[in-house]
């Protein structure tokens, strides 16, 4: 088997509060391979995003949060190595794309000195022309026409799809390994939200990176994904290529999350019914395709 | 509420407002029974222990004229609790009303109120109750007064901010939809949203009021001698610094204690209901 | 720029605006005076001929507004008139002792900012922890008393127990500094006098101090509220995942976008320090606008008390306009509000 990407093992997470504790994850297991994308998909509150941050290593260091199971990235426990080197990772090696794009850019600096920023993460002498250099090619590949202009630019003063295609580019530049994708887009509107799902799509396939999407969205999810988790409360229930999931949905959760789908891609959060007994029926696994993982 | 009881009790700090709180309001309802020398308060002289430093029974020390620290500093706690109280029943409606007024029928009387509490707000508060105590003859009764006009801008800009935010929210738009009376939206709809602000500003602003009173008396533009007053007691014992010390100390840190212990339960109300809004 | 000075424009439209209605109101407290002002300046043994002739220069036998007439008049030209206290032109006075008050409210102004919004950013970084608590104790013990209890307490503490501070006074005697500006600290370089200067300083230093604490508490709080709020925002979260030094995000993440809701209230606790001088003023004998402010309230001089609060009120809204300058400067949104897309 070659080394995943990504290999999360039954990964348990809580959040202490003053007199409970909420159970978030309740033992999860996913992995990523090289330069696959996996859609990780869920309604809000079903611990996807959350699984996203510990990947991250950013509710490591929050007092409140329990955590115990296993996340590798490339090989590496997470858990054993120090903040500072899972600090060294994010940015570089690991890196994320988050759902709103205009508050996700910091309001008070130009694109292109949180740009040089990011670059600086990679190489920390970098000067800002040699930074502008490297980053002109790219924002040409997240086809923005006028680099020069949209550097100079306040993210208030570029448009939420401008915005969305600054934080792919900036996401890519130092050539991840892995790309986290929190709902990518969502605050945009549908036509946008589509284009730079394509534009997504095609820099990472170009630049190898291994993606773990992670969605509300089926729609979206089958036509950008080789691989989909379906999460529910805590738990993976459905696991397999997209293919089959959607052919042949086996938990009744995927079924109801199927019937959801919106007709057109986007759109808002698919509502569902209330049928938790149903849905704590067995994971249900589908036989990996072949050729992946 | 009572989960803001039980909150407030969960945290060290808030409880130590709440007992410094209690220890100053208590103490001066009682001020007659807690202090040794109740007749203290007034004009007393007592010749055999003129500006004596602390000990047994005058444990804060004695003034110039022999009285009793301690006890003129309780029946102080009275005189400033009263002003403070008095000013927020004052100051607070005046500024709520003007504040919604403005904020909710907008045009010219939003112009014209606003502005005019910009003109109050653009004179540091303390120049400006000096100015009207310096007009007026220096009463307690004045005093209120000069603290009032400075103070109810506060209230008006405060609300002036928060109906602006909650006018544009559904409620009040189903409201006037229904046909509702202007006056039944602000006070009925729109003020209930601004209550938990209030509360605690109030809270902090009974600290505050009883700071700038003895800020005035200080300077000799507030209550008179021979009422008890922290803020011209520190005045008057500035003069024997440093041998006779406890004449401004203590005073001093009785108004510092009052004004703590209503900051820390505000600040613990403003964490509290701010995070409920 | 061009947004900034349009907004700066209007800015000092408003508070020319407000600045008149501000002299309106002090004239209205000063004229409902009860007791006649000429009667008390003259004292009891002054004749009814002495006081009429008294109250007719200063046009106290005309209708109010014929007053407000007058004072516009004579404010126009540069005049407030004379003080029955001094028998000097207010302006005169005001020249005399403002320089003094400014440069303490200058100096504890620097403090406040120098001190208090590093402290709110340590608390805000390390917030819910005993940093935190203890950064929010200080400050509330900052706001928690009036300046002058604080002077009090600094004086006894670092100016008798150990001498290590002057006990009043601007600057030694031996010190004889050519007036140009008023501002010790810049006379005293204009002569190229730096022991003047050190001097000076050795003396503003315990009375700002005990001037800004209640400032500095302010600040500090302000600035960790803001700054708490800021650190929930999207992009903190971004910062965090592209791997940020966690001092890096403190500084440039959360403390530079929460300074601009925070600037605004720290204009107002300048404005507040122009009044507290007052208190800190008497406590150091510091020879300022204070006890002249006091002497003319308390001899009902009216000239002299529109005159002071007028300057103070002034000297709030220059405060308050540099203050909208900053923000307009450090806010790229009112920056570039006008430039196109």
């Amino acid at each position: 088997m070659t080394r995943m990407a990504l290999e999360i093992s039954d990964l348990r997470l809580s959040f202490e509060g003053i007199t409970e504790t909420t159970e978030v994850l309740h033992g999860i297991s996913l992995s990523v391979a090289p330069e696959e994308r996996v859609a990780l998909v869920g309604e809000s509150g079903s611990g996807k995003s959350v699984t996203a941050r510990a990947v991250l290593g950013l509710l490591q260091s929050q007092k409140r949060v329990r955590m115990s199971g296993r996340i590798e990235f490339e090989g590496q426990d997470l858990a054993a190595m120090t903040s500072r080197q899972r600090q060294a990772l994010r940015g570089s090696r690991l890196s994320m794309i988050f759902q709103d794009p205009v508050s996700s850019l910091n309001p008070v600096y130009r694109i292109q000195t949180q740009f040089h920023e990011v670059l600086k993460r990679d190489d920390p002498s970098i000067s800002l022309e040699d930074a502008k250099r490297r980053i002109r090619p790219m924002l040409s590949e997240v086809s923005i026409a006028e680099p020069d202009r949209v550097l100079e630019s306040f993210p208030f003063q570029l448009s939420g799809g401008m915005n969305q295609r600054v934080m792919i580019a900036m996401a890519l530049i130092n050539e991840p390994s892995l790309l986290i994708a929190d709902e990518p887009g969502t605050a945009l509107d549908v036509t946008v939200q589509d284009q730079t799902l394509r534009l997504m799509r095609r820099l990472v396939e170009r630049r190898r990176a291994a993606v773990l999407f992670i969605s509300h969205n089926l729609g979206i999810v089958r036509e950008f994904s080789d691989r989909i988790y379906v999460i529910h409360t805590g738990r993976i229930v459905e696991e397999g290529p997209t293919d089959a999931v959607f052919a042949n949905p086996g938990h009744p959760y995927t079924r109801a999350l199927l019937a959801a789908v919106p007709r057109i891609t986007g759109g808002d959060i698919p509502e569902i019914d209330e049928n938790p007994s149903a849905y704590e029926a067995p994971r249900v696994v589908h036989a990996p395709a072949a050729g992946v993982a | 509420m009572t989960r803001t009881v039980r909150i407030i009790l969960s945290s060290p700090l808030s409880i130590t407002g709440v007992l410094l709180i209690g220890f100053v309001v208590l103490s001066a309802v009682f001020a007659d029974l807690v202090t040794p020398f109740p007749e203290h308060s007034g004009t007393v002289v007592d010749f055999a222990k003129l500006n004596q430093p602390p000990q047994w029974p005058n444990i804060m020390g004695t003034d110039l004229v022999g009285r009793d620290l301690f006890s003129r500093i309780i029946f102080a706690y009275r005189i400033s609790l009263v002003l403070g109280v008095v000013v927020l029943v004052l100051a607070v409606p005046t500024g709520v009303t003007i504040g919604l007024v403005a904020g909710y029928l907008g045009g010219w009387p939003r112009f014209v109120l606003m502005r005019t509490t910009d003109v109050f707000l653009s004179i540091p508060p303390l120049v400006l109750a000096m100015s009207i105590m310096g007009v007026l003859e220096p009463t307690l009764m004045n005093g209120m007064i000069a603290v009032t006009v400075m103070w109810w801008p506060w209230y008006s800009r405060l609300v002036y901010n928060i109906v602006l935010a909650e006018r544009e929210e559904g409620y009040v738009l189903a409201a006037e939809i229904i046909g509702a009376s202007r006056l039944h939206i602000m006070f009925r709809e729109i003020l209930p949203n601004c209550f938990p602000a209030i509360i605690t500003k109030m809270t902090l602003d009974l600290g505050f009021v009883i700071l700038i009173a003895s800020s005035l008396s200080f300077l000799g533009l507030g209550v008179q001698p021979p009422t008890p007053d922290l803020g011209s007691m520190v005045a008057e014992g500035a003069k024997y610094l440093p041998d006779s010390w406890w004449l401004t100390v203590f005073p001093g840190l009785a108004i510092l204690i009052a004004v703590f212990g209503f900051n820390l339960l505000g600040d613990a109300l403003r964490d509290i209901l701010g995070n409920e809004q | 720029m061009k947004a900034v000075l349009g907004l700066l424009a209007g800015r000092l439209a408003i508070s020319t605006l407000v600045l008149a209605g501000v002299s309106v109101l002090i004239f209205g407290i000063a004229r409902v005076i009860p007791g006649n002002p000429a009667r008390i300046a003259l004292g009891p043994n002054a004749t009814k001929e002495q006081v009429a002739k008294l109250a007719a220069e200063l046009h106290l036998d005309e209708p109010i507004w014929i007053q407000y007439g007058h004072f516009v008049r004579d404010l126009s030209r540069g005049e407030l008139g004379i003080s029955l206290y001094t028998n000097r032109p207010v302006t005169t006075d005001i020249a005399q002792f403002l320089p003094a008050t400014l440069e303490l409210v200058l100096i504890a102004g620097i403090l406040m900012i120098g001190i208090g919004l590093p402290l709110g950013m340590v608390a805000a970084k390390y917030r819910g922890g005993f940093v935190d608590n203890l950064v929010r104790i200080v400050s509330l013990l900052g706001v928690s008393a009036p300046s002058f209890v604080w002077a009090v307490i600094l004086m006894l503490l670092f100016a008798f127990y150990l001498p290590l501070f002057p006990i009043a006074g601007r600057i030694d005697t031996e010190f004889a500094i050519e007036h140009v500006t008023g501002f010790l600290l810049v006379d005293s370089l204009i002569a190229g006098e730096f022991r003047a200067f050190g001097n000076a300083m050795w003396h503003l230093f315990l009375p700002a101090f005990a001037l800004s604490l209640s400032g500095i508490g302010q600040a500090a709080r302000l600035t960790r509220a803001n700054m708490v709020e800021t650190y929930e925002k999207p992009y903190i979260e971004m910062a965090r995942s592209y791997g940020f030094p966690a001092w890096r995000i403190a500084r440039r993440y959360a403390f530079k976008p929460s300074l601009i809701p925070s600037l605004t209230i720290i204009g107002l606790d300048f404005a507040a320090m122009l009044g507290n001088a007052f208190l800190v003023e008497a406590i150091f004998a510091w020879p300022g606008l204070s006890r002249y402010g006091v002497a003319v309230i308390l001899r009902k001089d009216l000239n002299a008390i529109v005159g002071t609060v007028l300057i103070i009120s002034a000297a709030f809204l220059i405060a308050n306009l540099i203050v909208d300058l900053l923000i307009a400067l450090l806010n790229p949104r009112i920056r570039y509000a006008r430039s196109a897309r």
